[in-house]
């Protein structure tokens, strides 16, 4: 019964921002070449990098180029999902209107991190799934079952990772109102999971996977599909995605605290 | 017997305020000890308030009434005291408590800016959990309650204020609440959209018997809308009753002006045991207590040839005026 | 006369927006963080080796990375942004019966935010030698004043290029979409990523006619001591800052008018 509300509030949230979004056309199409231009040039960027060597970080060019096609696949949920809300949260706080969202009978982290939606995102999203099959092709990757499995439970912990730093950061606009620096931080340290964990020295190696657990994101996907990962990477991955999506409730939910008895 | 639905015992609410010195040796100094002053904001408050009145809260800038009034639908956490609105705690924010209340905040608005109104409408019915017919049957009758139809279907962002304060409620009765907070409706609006929203509310009250309460800067909304008001002044009521009795203690006379028909006649009455405000020629201003105005008034015209007559009402603004910044008033 | 004039209102809107910026502490410093990025990049080529074949010593590969985070630092322009933002919420109305064209106003405002974020950009470069101490160098003071030049006249292509496309909020209503397209070139030719000498020919065989290569891969070659024209650089950058200005006053007056011409 629950469920099916969230779901029927869902598709209504689907309905209410597609519909807004196709009030600015010519936007979307800007956005669309965006994504293109930017997926190209990640590319243009990566064959630099191997115009003269065979491997980097113990990584074949085709094998570099899975990573990319996951980075865009999660740059693309990233665009439809997460940074709109996260542009969301901040109107509703500095204009004082989270006392509507907090006194509907809805939860309230599900409303805010999923009432909107920017449909540019989703050709990201097929560019990369493109890219993706392309890269299967050429890798000479055999699917079957349990191997996929496996890759949609690694991307789906990506996923989560992901969401929960987005939201983390959405969170703290409730103390400064001014966040886009913090996203923009977020951004920049994002931008290496386009290449392979391994390309990089052992310092930052151990920063990306301890502190910010970006290398989780695009290179255990990655080597699974490639059939390189070893299980407790996997196990480790699950765990870490769990965490951050406990850690990321617990701290809207303190927040919320804070906000319903501080402000006025 | 009609029953209580809101009811507040012995409430108080501080806010922690940090205070911070001017400079970078100051937000270092912030940064490793926080100084916090708690501030009181609301002392000690308690009322009732039975289910179908419409409560006015007034007060000055500052005086706490959005405070009280966020505390009643859960959205500031008490610090001390109990509320209990129908029977819920509002802080918990339960959904049935949820599914019963609503806050309607002037300036503020959750309708989508760039949809027509209809659309947020259907979103608000799906969160309500209202199926497609009976939103379809709600929003149907309270449009035509606030007599909007074609604005419906146009973009949010391209609707006057007023028409957008229309939908505004609309979006916030969609799941026929009991309860209705309002914190100034009707700022902003022009007179007749003004009107227009206060017309509602008396039909809405009595069609529904849903509660009321409200705030407002405009002492209209308050006169013609709530019978009962609450005066809220540095945190504290002040004035917990009828509006009639409020305005009657607050100005006990009145100021009669009366035109005689000779010059003599003037003099006359001048000298007849009135109190004079002033007088020109044959025209006298008088004042005259409100609870012995009937028989002065009869008095008056018995005996003096009278031209002209008018009773000067003190303007409500006024009086309430005196109420935002006096504290106690010997009621 | 009249220059002295557009100086002392220059001085002081220069002295407010600086007083203005020194509230921001913490996001420029959180903007100087966002600009790491080089040096990741950095880490990826001497951490495979990839410099040899380019024929770029490590240490002059770290300089021209160095020198590129500082060249970005000092010519980020959000002036888009600005102007979307102030147009969107009715800013600009009073601006245009101001004696002043407003971009005189975002112009102080950037170059304020730059000496703020001169400390932060500092402490960067000084944790960056403390890694790699055999990095250090001192340019001779003509190339150092060469270099500021540049990356000044870099900041004034930049801020003309937005300026230009923040106009077009006359006409759009989201004229930032626009600038994040124009980014994707931005970010990939100027040589934040990669110096362009690393380029495939056939890039190379264009890009030096486009703005882009002027934009951070000149004056950081200039500054980290690496091969470069300075003369031709140079006289580049000032021949796009002429073709570049006439086209923003023309845009300029014909936004002016039709925003006039409208009446909100």
């Amino acid at each position: 019964m629950n469920l099916r509300k969230y779901l029927k509030v869902y598709k209504k949230f689907l309905h209410t921002s597609l519909a807004s979004e196709l009030e600015y056309k010519t936007n979307i199409l800007v956005d669309l070449i965006t994504a293109i231009l930017s997926l190209v040039g990640s590319i243009f960027l990566l064959s630099i990098f191997f115009q003269n060597n065979g491997y980097i970080g113990g990584w074949k060019f085709e094998q570099a180029l899975i990573i990319q096609a996951i980075y865009t696949i999660l740059n693309g949920i990233t665009n439809t999902w997460f940074n709109p809300n996260l542009t969301e949260i901040v109107k509703h706080i500095r204009e004082g209107t989270l006392d509507f969202v907090l006194l509907k009978p809805i939860d309230s982290q599900f409303y805010i991190s999923l009432k909107k939606i920017n449909p540019s995102g989703f050709l990201e999203i097929m560019l990369g799934f493109l890219l993706l099959f392309f890269c299967i092709r050429i890798n000479q990757i055999n699917l079957n079952l349990s191997f996929l499995t496996l890759s949609l439970i690694t991307i789906s912990c990506s996923i989560c990772i992901l969401y929960s730093l987005w939201f983390f950061i959405s969170t703290t606009t409730i103390w400064f109102v001014k966040t886009w620096n913090a996203t923009e931080v977020l951004r920049s340290f994002l931008y290496i999971g386009r290449f392979p964990l391994n390309s990089f020295s052992f310092s930052l190696r151990i920063f990306f996977s301890v502190v910010i657990p970006i290398a989780f994101i695009t290179t255990i996907p990655s080597e699974v599909l490639l059939g390189l990962s070893q299980f407790w990477k996997i196990l480790l991955e699950v765990i870490i995605a769990m965490i951050f999506l406990f850690t990321s409730r617990k701290f809207w939910l303190f927040a919320l605290k804070f906000y319903t008895s501080a402000s006025s | 017997m009609v029953q209580n639905i809101i009811d507040v015992r012995n409430l108080s609410k501080s806010f922690d305020i940090s205070s911070k010195e001017p400079g970078l040796k100051g937000t270092i100094k912030h940064f490793f000890r926080r100084q916090t002053k708690s501030l009181k904001v609301i002392k000690d408050i308690s009322f009732e308030i039975k289910e179908g009145e419409i409560v006015g809260f007034l007060g000055a800038n500052g005086a706490g009434k959005t405070t009280i009034l966020k505390m009643l639908c859960g959205l500031i956490y008490p610090s001390e005291g109990s509320i209990l609105v129908s029977g819920y705690l509002p802080f918990r924010r339960k959904e049935n408590f949820l599914k019963n209340i609503t806050l309607i905040m002037g300036q503020k608005q959750q309708l989508i800016w760039d949809l027509p109104p209809i659309e947020s409408f259907y979103l608000n019915a799906a969160i309500y959990g209202l199926d497609k017919f009976e939103a379809k049957k709600r929003i149907k009758k309270l449009s035509e309650m606030l007599e909007i139809d074609e604005e419906l279907f146009i973009p949010v962002r391209k609707l006057s204020l007023g028409q957008r304060m229309k939908s505004e409620l609309l979006a916030a009765l969609i799941h026929e609440p009991n309860i209705l907070f309002l914190d100034e409706p009707t700022l902003g609006l022009d007179i007749n959209a003004q009107r227009n929203l206060r017309k509602f509310l008396q039909n809405y009250n009595k069609e529904t018997n849903a509660t009321i309460c409200l705030t407002s800067h405009y002492m209209k909304d308050i006169t013609s809308l709530c019978k009962r008001v609450i005066c809220v002044h540095e945190g504290e009521i002040s004035y917990d009753g009828k509006l009639d009795l409020l305005l009657k203690k607050l100005s006990p006379v009145k100021e009669i002006i009366i035109v005689c028909r000779s010059e003599e006649d003037a003099i006359k009455l001048e000298n007849s045991g009135f109190t004079i405000k002033n007088k020109i020629k044959n025209e006298i201003t008088i004042k005259i207590d409100n609870n012995s105005i009937t028989s002065s008034l009869k008095t008056i015209l018995n005996n003096f040839d009278i031209e002209d007559l008018f009773i000067n009402e003190p303007p409500v603004d006024e009086i309430i005026g005196k109420v935002l910044i006096k504290k106690d008033y010997d009621i | 006369m009249i220059s002295n004039l557009i100086n002392n209102k220059i001085f002081t809107l220069l002295k407010v927006q600086y007083s203005n910026m020194l509230e921001y502490r913490v996001e420029i410093a959180l903007w100087a963080i966002s600009g790491i990025i080089p040096f990741f990049m950095l880490n990826i080529w001497t951490s495979n080796n990839l410099n040899e074949s380019i024929n770029i010593s490590d240490v002059l590969l770290s300089r021209y990375f160095l020198c590129a985070f500082f060249v970005r630092q000092f010519s980020v322009v959000w002036v888009v942004f600005s102007f979307e933002e102030d147009s969107l919420m009715g800013k600009v109305s009073p601006y245009l019966i101001q004696p002043l064209n407003p971009f005189f106003r975002y112009f102080a405002q950037h170059l304020a935010e730059q000496i703020t974020r001169f400390p932060f950009a500092l402490i960067i470069a000084f944790f960056f030698f403390i890694f790699n101490p055999e990095t250090i160098w001192i340019p001779n003071l003509s190339i150092l004043i060469l270099s500021i030049l540049s990356t000044f006249l870099s900041f004034l292509i930049q801020f003309l290029i937005q300026s230009i496309v923040a106009c077009l909020c006359f006409w759009t209503e989201k004229a930032s979409s626009i600038e994040r397209l124009l980014f994707i070139p931005t970010l990939f030719l100027s040589g934040l990523l990669a110096p362009v000498v690393s380029f495939p020919e056939y890039v190379k065989s264009w890009i030096y006619l486009t703005p882009f290569p002027y934009l951070i891969d000149f004056p950081a070659n200039l500054l980290s001591g690496n091969e470069t024209n300075i003369r031709g650089g140079l006289s580049m950058q000032i021949l796009w800052i002429f073709l570049l200005f006439p086209l923003f006053k023309k845009i300029w007056s014909e936004g002016t008018k039709k925003y006039t011409a409208m009446g909100s």
